[in-house]
């Protein structure tokens, strides 16, 4: 759905929310473009009514009811919630069931409008005709912050509306194409489930509920579009609850129609899709998620083919199918592809060698196998802040110790069922824990640790592979600027600042794999320096 | 919905007509303010007396949600200032809008500035318009016209130090000045939030709003639903129209579907609300309302959020429900991601389908945290990753096994694991 839509949705919620692009807009023309009272419509040729079903595959229903709950030209109404998991079409239903009905309407998202103010703010520049432009230094018409000020601002703004769409009605003949019908007008709150979290939504959330009973204006509707279902939105206060319209998740034929709509070649898509659906429904049924896997799926699917044209017989199916297997398994394994694009030549040798292979996928493959580019300090430190948060402190001098490694952990007692319960319960807490927290020094201190030994160890293998340029002080002198973008890059999270010596904390974020990764990209041993409890 | 069909069809004029009234305080609640001993009689009465007698009063009026006691309230203050024109004027504030002492002090001095044709300045102070709050207050007690205050959400006015109800209530303690304020609230203990100062300035005077009878209830269904005789509508029309409501209203089955819904929700409000639902699922062709309407709209009402969610849920997300819900059952107190996670791959030891890596399960996690069927126990640690911070589920296991059942392509082992 979201597939299908997305230009006519990103264009109207630009054109409600934004100022940047208002401002792109301003510039071209000379005389900046002045707002009527058809651009509460949806600007757009209305569609017919078997228009709107049949670019809302799987939704009739829904449609239906909304068409209902809107009811006739000019009929009041009451507040309405539209609610239902992301995805789901909630927003492109209601715009296209306002682009079909061609009524006026205000729309504006919680998400783009992310404070009260500027939800305010927004609403109101679009009931006056207002832009933000350089000729008003981008400021909106009305400053206000408060509910109070908001509703008293609004209702002006309404009955001055409201009285224009009434005077053009009244020359009902002179019916101007783009001119929205009727004398009603709809406020559309998109992704209501974010105000929730604004200023603990102690006073805006029971507002915007109670906004119909304040206002008291029955040519006003209000539509509220959430992510998440009525019973989340229960708190002290109480309202008069929307009437709710649950939009569920799409069904596996829903999804057949949506996914068919803009093929080119339907035979062929639709034996593909009859591989691929099963599997990836039981993971998601995510149109936004579906629709990426299967792209990329598809290419792989009909790469064989060199017409791609051809409607598939049953043998072929069979081998397209055989073709395919191997990458729906490490697809499903999956959240998102990158593209990795190996700097070494002999790199990418080895990974068409590995696309051949990947089903089994053996330690040697995972070599190098890094999707993005690194420098080696930071790779280094990337390691000792795994080290850092995985072990603990006081191992640190046994571990790094400049005699070795190896000695450290030779005791090994026969584990009784006490010690066995009491490591049960360490894991546990492990696990709920997470990665712990290090001080600056400490990560310092591993650092030089490592690198020192690195060095000893590639000395003496004399490999080329790998080199590091100058010696530990080289290294050293740009490590805090390393380490400030690995906290950008979100690998090493700052924490807060230790409560006894007031110095900043660090936590490093990346999994086990990761690091494994990244360790024998440089051939570092790191099994041998983790501490396993 | 033709363009041509508009002017002539009455079914849609009808709908029209229908859907304007209910959503109409006034006409919804007129009918119910007849008799003496109606809310709306005794209101109108202590305004009225108040105003004629020129004194202060002081009341409050409670009930749930949906009772009508603004809209009776309305209704009253509408026909008095048809009756004393002159001698009314009525600031309106609203607990949500003005619960600051501050920004309520301004709006009053707004709407007195409105209503006497006086310049508003909106850089007045607090001091300033408390002053000129109780000038007003003198000067119209000296030309004998009442102030009526009527504060909604009365409740969230007694948030703070109450300096706003304080100075209200404390001016109309000296003779010279005319006023009422009226408290619309739905806490019935409301009166138990005042502060000492403020309570023994209170008359404690209070009109409590009940759902209607039965009786009322079934004439009000008739009085809503029925299209009046003499309206623009075809005259065969209206008479088929109210012949079938009547027989719909007759019928056994709506009277047990309409003590359904009163039982659940039992306010004239939320039984507009109800109506509004049936009135919008009219078929436009056939013209008149049905018992399915009302069966289409019950059955909208009487929703279960949370198993719908568990019914939109993949196959995955079930295995981590029933992971947590595992996870509870063997009193592990919280668990984290990766907690599910080693219950989730301990459950595939034995099997291979739905087994997938641990970056799927994370956003499979990840909706169910959208869906809200799980959240985090606390707020703190928002620089923890997701897979550590602790979480809950917020649904109760029989909910689950329920949901589960209820799934349609349910996989047998989640019912063997769930009971287990």
């Amino acid at each position: 759905m979201a597939k299908v839509e997305s230009p006519q949705v990103t264009r109207r919620t630009t054109r409600s929310c934004s100022a940047s692009n208002d401002a792109i807009e301003s510039t071209k023309p000379i005389e900046p473009y002045k707002p009527t009272l058809n651009d509460l419509g949806f600007r757009q040729q209305p569609l017919s009514f078997e228009d709107l079903l049949s670019c809302l595959p799987g939704r009739r229903t829904q449609v239906l009811e909304l068409l209902g709950l809107l009811g006739p030209v000019n009929s009041p109404m009451f507040p309405i919630l539209v609610y239902g998991g992301p995805s789901t079409g909630k927003t492109s239903v209601t715009l296209q069931v306002f682009r079909h009905l061609n009524r006026p309407f205000v729309y504006s998202s919680c998400v783009t409008c992310y404070s009260p103010r500027i939800l305010f703010e927004s609403i109101l520049n679009q009931l006056l005709f207002h832009r933000k432009n350089s000729g008003n230094s981008y400021s909106s018409i009305k400053r206000c912050e408060k509910p109070s000020d908001f509703v008293n601002y609004l209702r002006e703004a309404l009955e001055s509306v409201i009285k224009n769409l009434k005077g053009n009605s009244g020359k009902l003949s002179s019916e101007v194409s783009g001119q929205p019908k009727g004398t009603m007008i709809y406020l559309v709150f998109d992704n209501l489930e974010r105000v929730r979290k604004w200023d603990k939504s102690s006073t805006i959330l029971p507002f915007l509920f109670n906004l119909f009973d304040i206002l008291k204006m029955p040519e006003v509707g209000l539509i509220f579009i959430s992510n998440t279902s009525p019973d989340t939105y229960y708190f002290n206060m109480g309202f008069v609850e929307p009437i709710p319209l649950c939009f569920p998740d799409y069904t596996e034929d829903d999804l057949r129609q949506i996914f068919m709509a803009n093929q080119t070649n339907r035979k062929l898509y639709s034996s593909f899709f009859g591989v691929v659906l099963r599997p990836f429904c039981r993971v998601t049924r995510r149109v936004d998620e579906l629709s990426a896997v299967f792209s990329s799926l598809f290419k792989k699917y009909s790469q064989p083919l060199s017409d791609m044209g051809v409607a598939p017989n049953e043998d072929m199916k069979r081998r397209l199918f055989s073709h395919l297997q191997p990458h729906i398994a490490s697809a499903l394994n999956e959240t998102f592809q990158s593209p990795s694009r190996p700097l070494l030549k002999d790199e990418a040798n080895r990974e068409t060698k590995k696309k051949c292979s990947s089903r089994m996928s053996t330690i040697h493959e995972d070599f190098d196998k890094i999707d993005f580019h690194m420098s080696t300090s930071a790779k280094y430190l990337l390691i000792s802040a795994f080290l850092a948060s995985r072990n603990p402190a006081t191992l640190d001098a046994s571990l790094f110790d400049s005699t070795g490694v190896s000695d450290s952990r030779k005791r090994k007692r026969k584990p009784s069922e006490k010690s066995l319960e009491q490591k049960e319960m360490t894991e546990l807490e492990l696990l709920m824990k997470g990665p712990g927290t290090f001080p600056l020094e400490r990560l310092l201190a591993i650092f030089q640790c490592i690198t020192s030994l690195a060095e000893d160890s590639l000395d003496e293998e004399e490999s080329h592979e790998l080199t590091i340029e100058g010696g530990s002080s080289g290294l050293m002198s740009d490590v805090l600027l390393q380490l400030s973008s690995l906290c950008n890059a979100n690998f090493i999270i700052k924490g807060g600042s230790c409560p006894l010596d007031g110095s900043t904390r660090y936590r490093t974020a990346v999994s086990e794999d990761l690091a494994l990764k990244v360790a024998r990209s440089l051939k570092f041993p790191l099994s041998k320096y983790l501490y396993r409890r | 919905m033709g363009k041509e069909k508009e002017k002539e069809n009455p079914s849609q004029k009808a709908l029209n007509l229908l859907r304007t009234r209910l959503s109409n305080p006034n006409f919804v609640f007129k009918p119910l303010s007849d008799s003496p001993d109606s809310n709306y009689s005794k209101l109108k009465f202590i305004i009225s007396s108040s105003v004629t007698e020129a004194c202060n009063n002081s009341i409050l009026l409670l009930g749930p949600r949906g009772s009508g006691k603004a809209a009776v309230l309305e209704l009253v203050l509408s026909d008095l200032l048809q009756q004393y024109p002159e001698a009314i004027s009525v600031i309106r504030l609203n607990g949500l809008l003005h619960s600051d002492d501050n920004c309520a002090l301004k709006e009053i001095a707004r709407q007195l500035c409105k209503e006497h044709q006086l310049l508003f300045s909106k850089v007045a102070s607090f001091d300033d318009n408390s002053q000129f709050l109780i000038a007003m207050l003198r000067e119209c007690g000296l030309a004998h016209k009442t102030i009526i205050f009527m504060l909604d959400e009365f409740d969230l006015f007694t948030q703070g130090k109450q300096r706003l109800l304080y100075s209200l209530l404390d001016a109309m303690q000296s003779v010279t000045s005319q006023a009422v304020v009226i408290g619309v609230s739905c806490r019935l203990d409301v009166d138990q939030l005042l502060e000492k100062r403020v309570r023994s300035r209170f008359s404690h005077r209070k009109l409590l709003f009940l759902p209607p009878s039965k009786e009322d209830t079934e004439r009000f269904l008739e009085h809503i639903l029925s299209l009046p005789e003499d309206s623009s509508l075809p005259h065969s029309y209206t008479a088929e129209f109210n012949g079938r409501l009547k027989n719909v209203l007759a019928d056994e089955r709506f009277k047990e579907l309409i003590n359904t819904y009163l039982s659940f929700n039992s306010t004239i409000g939320q039984l507009v609300r109800f109506l509004f639902q049936a009135v919008s699922y009219m078929d436009l062709d056939v013209g008149f309302l049905s018992l399915e309407n009302f069966k289409t709209a019950l059955s909208s009402t009487q929703r279960q959020p949370k198993s719908e969610c568990i019914k939109d849920c993949s196959i995955l997300e079930l295995y981590l429900l029933v992971c947590m819900k595992r996870l509870e059952v063997k009193e592990q107190n919280s668990y984290n991601f990766n907690s599910v996670m080693t219950e989730y791959k301990s459950m595939h030891e034995f099997q291979t389908s739905d087994n997938y890596a641990g970056n799927v399960c994370l956003r499979a996690f990840e909706h169910l945290l959208q869906r809200e069927l799980i959240s985090f126990t606390d707020n703190r640690g928002h620089n923890q990753s997701v897979e550590f911070r602790p979480v809950k589920l917020l649904i109760s296991p029989a909910e689950l096994h329920q949901g589960l059942k209820s799934y349609r392509s349910c996989p047998a082992i989640l019912l063997k694991l769930i009971a287990r």
